[in-house]
This record gives C-alpha cells, structure tokens and sequence, in this order.
C-alpha cells in the first residue's frame, strides 16, 4: 500500500503544524485531500496520535536547531 | 601448507587461547565528533576504530582528505545519516556519488546508512523517520541498496532506527520489517541496541525477545548510546528519546551481553555521543565496560 504519495503525507505531516491540526481533526479526509487511496486513508486513522505529538515536537526542535 | 592457510590456523589459535572469551577480532570505538578530537587522538590505545560521519565530508575535499591521516592512526568506518534508503523513492543519485567519491578517497573499514526516509519530494523532513512497515517498502529499500552497493562499489550495512512514532500504515511489526529487508537486500545488519531498547519499550516489546527475532548472523557492527524520558502534552505517555545526549542505559549492555552470547561474528561496537560531551575518561570508561559486556557474553556463548 506504500506509495511515494504516502511518505509525502507523512512528511508533511511531521513537519508542517496546520496540515497536522487539520489531521487530527479529521484524518480520513485530510488524507484523501491529498489524494491518497481509501486503504491509505482508512490505515492513517489508526495513527499513533502520542507518537504523532511526540516525533513532530521532537522534530520541530531539531529543525529549528539546524536553522 | 601455504602460506594463508597457515595465518588463518594462526590466528584461529590466538582466538581460542584468548584467555577471556573475547574473540580476538571484538572490538570497541567511538564515533568521531569536533568536540572529542583531542581526547581520541590522546586516547588511541583504548579505542579499537573510529566511526566518522560521512556527511561531515561529502563537500570538503580539504577535511576529506584529512581523514586519510586520521586513517593512518586509526581504522576508520563511515556512517551515511542522509541517503533515505527505506523509502519507495529512488534514492538521491547525487548523495550517492559523494558517498562513492569519499569511499573511494579514504577506504574505510566499511560503510553504513539507515533504515530512514529523510526526505519526500521537495520536503526534507530534517531527520531521521521510520517508513510505514510494507512490502512495498522492504522491496524499494532492497532496490536502493542494490543501487547504493553498484555506484560506492560495496554494501553498506544497514542501521534499525529508533521512533516515537509507531509508523503510520504499517501491516507487520518491526522485527518482521528488518527480517525481510536484511533478507531481500542481502545486507549486513548495523544493530543499534539503544533503538532496539527504545522501540521495544515504546511499544510494549520485550527487548531481548525482540533481539532474539534478528538475524545475528548478519550482524558485525553495533551502536550504543543513550536517550531520556519526554512526555506528551497533556503529560499522560512518556516515551524514550534516543538523542545520543546520555550515557547508555544498564539494559543496553545487557543487551550488548545478550548479543555477544549469540552472534556467530566477530564485533564491532561503536560508542555514539553527540553533545553534552563529558570528559574523555567517562567515555573511556564506557568503552571499557562494552568491553566486559562483550566478554560476559562470549562466555556464555563458549560455555
């Protein structure tokens, strides 16, 4: 089910702070706003939602870091 | 009798005869940071190799070079942190020329990246992330070590990374993941027993059953370091970060004894550190007790 388009999401999802908002409002619909399959969406709505906080805050410490 | 063959019997001899059931060939190192430079340099007769960043070289031929002296002093093993091996996208050919070129100029020991998307498209995530555990994901990283093993000449060995986040989409656990990956790649496995130690109790595993699931016939080189606590938000969860700033962990030498009891090779365990630098002699003092968790495990493997 993994795609290049899925990575893109997840990236997206790690970095930016509003598409993450717009998540865990409504996972399957921001994903299918992206464009990704029905399997893609229906999987991402089991996402590991404390993992999700954790790695993204922990990433945007190390982004600003490099900056 | 010719000649090797009389070297090989040699050198087998000297294994058994090692009085401490430490393989001759283990070894202990540290990897190579600015801030340690002095301390290793003072400091080379208790640590075996260095690990070098690659990345810290890929647009300096000057520093590159520089390495090739420090090749003469020590043995040498290069560490990829930028390549995105496990991902569905192809990897980046320009990374990999680097990669080549400096392979080629200082002829380390051997080479490794991780088992990491870094990057998407146009978005540089900006660290290290664990791909969704799928098929499609064992066969494209395969593909991108073939790739990776044709243009540097050589196969790198291959790091499990450590995540706070359980990978979105994944249809198998992670030991399953790197079993088939190792497999379908045919690549050595760089084991990093700090990741393993965070990932397991992350996620609820059992470490040294996770351990236990890895191919460790395909394992010669190793990672140890250490990581703390965070919390969530609302401060419900807490999870390990591994972030290299701490000493490692009493259960990562376990593991480290664990492995040394198991594996069928010779190793070589590299000491990460990358800030919050304490004197030399702490580190020292790490490697030294690598060292004796290695033997414990040798001994158990020999009993």
């Amino acid at each position: 089910m993994n795609t290049p388009d899925l990575e893109k999401f997840l990236a997206r999802l790690y970095i930016d702070p509003e598409t993450r908002r717009r998540f865990l409002d409504s996972p399957y619909e921001e994903a299918a706003r992206f464009g990704l399959t029905d399997a893609q969406c229906r999987a991402l709505e089991q996402v590991d939602r404390v993992g999700l906080e954790m790695a993204a805050h922990s990433l945007s410490i190390k982004r600003s870091r490099k900056r | 009798m010719r000649k090797l063959d009389k070297e090989k019997l040699e050198k087998e001899k000297l294994e058994k005869e090692k009085p401490n059931g430490q393989k001759q060939n283990d070894r202990v190192g540290l990897g190579w940071r600015p801030e340690l430079t002095a301390g290793i340099l003072s400091h080379l007769d208790a640590i075996d190799v260095v690990e070098v960043i690659a990345e810290d070289y890929f647009d300096s031929p000057a520093r590159a070079r520089s390495l090739k002296t420090l090749a003469a002093h020590a043995p040498i093993v290069l560490h990829g942190i930028s390549l995105g091996m496990a991902s569905t996208s192809p990897v980046d050919r320009k990374r990999l020329d680097k990669m080549a070129r400096l392979v080629d100029l200082v002829q380390p020991e051997s080479w490794s990246e991780h088992l990491a998307f870094v990057r998407a498209g146009d978005i540089e995530i900006g660290h290290l992330s664990a791909p969704p555990r799928t098929a499609s994901t064992v066969d494209a990283t395969a593909a991108n070590l073939d790739q990776a093993r044709r243009i540097v000449g050589s196969s790198p060995a291959v790091e499990n990374i450590a995540t706070l986040i359980d990978p979105p989409a994944s249809d198998r656990d992670e030991p399953t993941w790197l079993r088939q990956t190792l497999a379908a790649s045919n690549s050595a496995l760089l084991l990093d027993l700090h990741n393993l130690y965070a990932n397991s109790i992350n996620f609820g595993i059992d470490p040294h059953h996770f351990l236990r699931q890895l191919p460790l016939d395909r394992v010669h080189t190793v990672h140890i370091s250490g990581g703390k606590w965070i919390q969530n938000q609302s401060k419900d969860h807490r999870r390990i970060l591994d972030d290299h700033l701490h000493d490692p962990p009493d259960p990562v030498y376990d593991l480290l004894s664990a492995l040394a009891a198991r594996c069928p090779n010779a190793l070589t365990v590299i000491l990460e550190r990358d800030g919050a630098y304490p004197p030399i002699q702490h580190l020292l003092a790490q490697l030294a007790r690598a060292r004796r968790a290695i033997e414990l495990g040798r001994i158990e493997q020999a009993a």
